[in-house]
């Protein structure tokens, strides 16, 4: 896999499908959705390419980036980190921000909520320019960016909620039932009176989530959210961040390394590089993109007389060889074939005498795609 | 926040009020209260210290200089308490900012829709409430182990000290814009506070225009009324207005300091870098 077997990176196109763009304000407008449901269930709501949904009322995206940039220092020494980004956000979507360190993706977070003065281009939340009216376009947004360090650890966990409601702008007496219910969910109801200092890290990776879910912000940017979570904890926070999503439209901007969070949770995403956007589609189209799985032989057989007669008709990759360290003497190699191919490449097997121990189709999956696009494979 | 703003936010809280500003500033109370009450230790700690070295000055000083000691007493005392509690607005202040860039929670506040001043102001606000109950605690430790009477009008000692800790408080947020841009120099920014042992012995008397220093007017009106018994309609309206003016222009501009800090700092994009 990898460049080399043609994969080409997407330019980058916002989708026109939000999953659940109807805000509680276009509902209250009296405005009706068409709803449709994907295959992993999910109801969506259809939107145009310029925003409006398809009964002909508008909404703003949830995020507009355009032509943003940001140069650290100056002279030689400089970085460029973030480098004419433009991206555009609809409700309800939940998007995974994807790249390699040093891709640009937390100056690229950060010049969105402001603590990061960009050199150019404009932020609009909600249709609101962060330079013309900041208290405006931050009324709705809310950011997790330090993972565990991002409450206060001698405040209770019901008391972080509220404080954190409260900082973003609710009233937290009315949010009290969401707090209940957001604690549940999470798995905390029965450490709502702990100060946080006394919990795992794991929990306390929760406990920032849920503070910063605790005013019900439409918009939030989640940096590394499983981070320390364990494997349950981790599903948990899957699923909560897709049942704010289908069920009360929150906008999600997610930064990542973890790709079973990106492939459960987000309906695009956004690969960085370099503080560039190489890649931007949904999961689905950039694991097509990525083209056909592999089939992966393993045997004793595969001697260099069987790799020449394989590479006749196929692209073949030795991956392990017999005298390689733990190779059990066997070969292994990759053949691109798969589907009708692997027909062809049993019978090359056949004609060569090779009794395979292992034969298995292997697919690319999002790290796979994620490897191609940002060091053409190599690092595989 | 506006109505608008709530409406826009998730459907599933039937009805989600804005927060006003006193929802803030009754946030920011309580999460100080709390903290004091259930960590006390740092508290009881600050208190234990100033005792500690007042003590020390108390009996050292007795021990050398005897009488001439006591004929100053009360003003000693009342420039200790007005130094402990200039220097815990001052370090609560800055640390605070430090700690808050620490914990990840500072960028969380600069995106608060209230906007950053207000939060900022608050928290100071709160800051010296919690100095002054502390301070108010070594006053009287001060006063027992002493035996010195002085005059405690509450509403002329509050606004009288209030006022002049105000002008403290804008150094405090000028070290803490410092310490955004800069990280480790808040920990030399500390050793400011032993100048103000002399700002609040400023011979204002000999040298008028030592007043429109921090500190130094309010020290001079504070041994007057706690130790003279002025109180704080007595005061001058001129001598008011410049305690006021000088507490207005030293938190203005700590503030203004502050904000240029943070400023230059997510410029930079080291806002909550540590």
């Amino acid at each position: 896999m990898g460049t080399e077997r043609g994969y080409i990176p997407v330019q980058p196109v916002p989708i026109p499908m939000a999953r659940n763009a109807a805000s509680a304000q276009d509902q209250a407008a009296g405005g009706s959705t068409v709803e449709e449901t994907t295959a992993d269930g999910l109801a969506v709501e259809e939107t145009t390419a310029d925003g409006s949904t398809t009964d002909g009322s508008t909404a703003d995206p949830a995020l507009v980036v355009d032509g943003v940039s940001k140069r650290y220092g100056t002279g030689e020494g400089s970085v460029l980190a973030v480098d004419d980004v433009s991206l555009t956000v609809e409700r309800g979507a939940v998007v995974g921000l994807l790249g390699p360190n040093g891709a640009g993706k937390t100056t690229l977070i950060k010049s969105i909520l402001g603590t990061v003065l960009p050199d150019a281009g404009t932020i609009r939340l909600f249709g609101t320019d962060v330079r013309a009216d900041r208290r405006a376009a931050y009324a709705d947004v809310d950011a997790m960016l330090e993972g565990a360090r991002n409450d206060y650890w001698r405040l209770t966990v019901r008391e972080n909620l509220r404080y954190f409601a409260t900082i973003g702008g609710v009233d937290p007496d009315s949010v009290a039932a969401r707090h209940d219910r957001l604690l549940d969910r999470l798995g905390l109801a029965d450490e709502a009176d702990t100060p946080v200092r006394d919990l795992s890290r794991g929990m306390k990776q929760k406990v920032s989530l849920a503070s910063v879910l605790a005013g019900g912000a439409s918009l939030v940017f989640l940096d590394e959210p499983t981070l320390g979570l364990d494997v349950e904890s981790a599903r948990v926070l899957r699923r909560e961040i897709r049942r704010l999503a289908r069920e009360e439209g929150l906008t999600v901007l997610l930064s990542t390394h973890d790709m079973p969070t990106v492939e459960a949770v987000c309906d695009r995403v956004v690969l960085l590089a370099d503080g560039r956007i190489v890649a931007d589609d949904a999961p689905n189209a950039l694991l097509s993109a990525a083209g056909r799985g592999v089939t992966r032989v393993a045997s004793p057989d595969l001697d260099h007389s069987v790799v020449a007669a394989l590479r006749d008709r196929f692209s073949v990759e030795v991956v392990d060889r017999p005298d390689a360290s733990g190779s059990d003497g066997r070969a292994v190699v990759e053949v691109d074939a798969s589907g009708d191919d692997l027909y062809a490449l049993l019978d090359v097997l056949r004609e060569q005498r090779v009794t395979p121990t292992e034969v298995r189709t292997v697919t690319p999956d999002l790290e796979d795609v994620f490897l191609d696009i940002t060091d053409g494979g190599q690092s595989r | 926040m506006t109505e608008d703003h709530v409406s826009a936010r998730s459907a599933a809280d039937a009805d989600p009020r804005p927060a006003t500003r006193w929802h803030l500033l009754r946030a920011v109370l309580v999460r100080e209260f709390l903290i004091t009450v259930r960590y006390p230790a740092n508290a009881i700690g600050g208190i234990v210290v100033a005792v500690f070295f007042f003590g020390v000055l108390f009996y050292g000083g007795t021990l050398l200089a005897g009488r001439a000691l006591a004929d100053s007493l009360s003003g000693i005392v009342v420039g200790y308490f007005l130094w402990t509690l200039s220097v815990g607005a001052y370090s609560s202040i800055s640390n605070d900012v430090g700690s808050e860039v620490q914990w990840g929670t500072l960028e969380r506040h600069v995106t608060t829709p209230f906007g950053f001043t207000p939060v900022a102001l608050i928290k100071g606000v709160a800051k010296v409430i919690r100095t002054f109950l502390t301070s108010a605690v070594v006053l009287a430790v001060m006063l027992l182990l002493t035996g010195t009477r002085l005059a405690l009008d509450p509403i002329t000692v509050v606004v009288i000290a209030g006022l002049a800790v105000t002008s403290v408080l804008g150094l405090g947020f000028a070290a803490g814009g410092l310490t955004v841009l800069y990280k480790r120099v808040g920990t030399w920014l500390n050793l400011l506070q032993f100048g103000f042992v002399v700002l609040v012995s400023a011979p204002v008397f000999d040298a008028p225009w030592l007043r429109v220093l921090p500190l130094a007017h309010g020290s001079a009106l504070l041994q007057r009324a706690m130790v003279d018994g002025v109180r704080l309609w007595q005061f001058s309206l001129g001598d008011l207005a410049l305690l006021v003016a000088v507490a207005g222009v030293y938190l203005a501009g700590g503030y203004a300091v502050f904000h240029y800090a943070t400023r230059r700092a997510r410029r930079l994009g080291v806002l909550g870098d540590y």
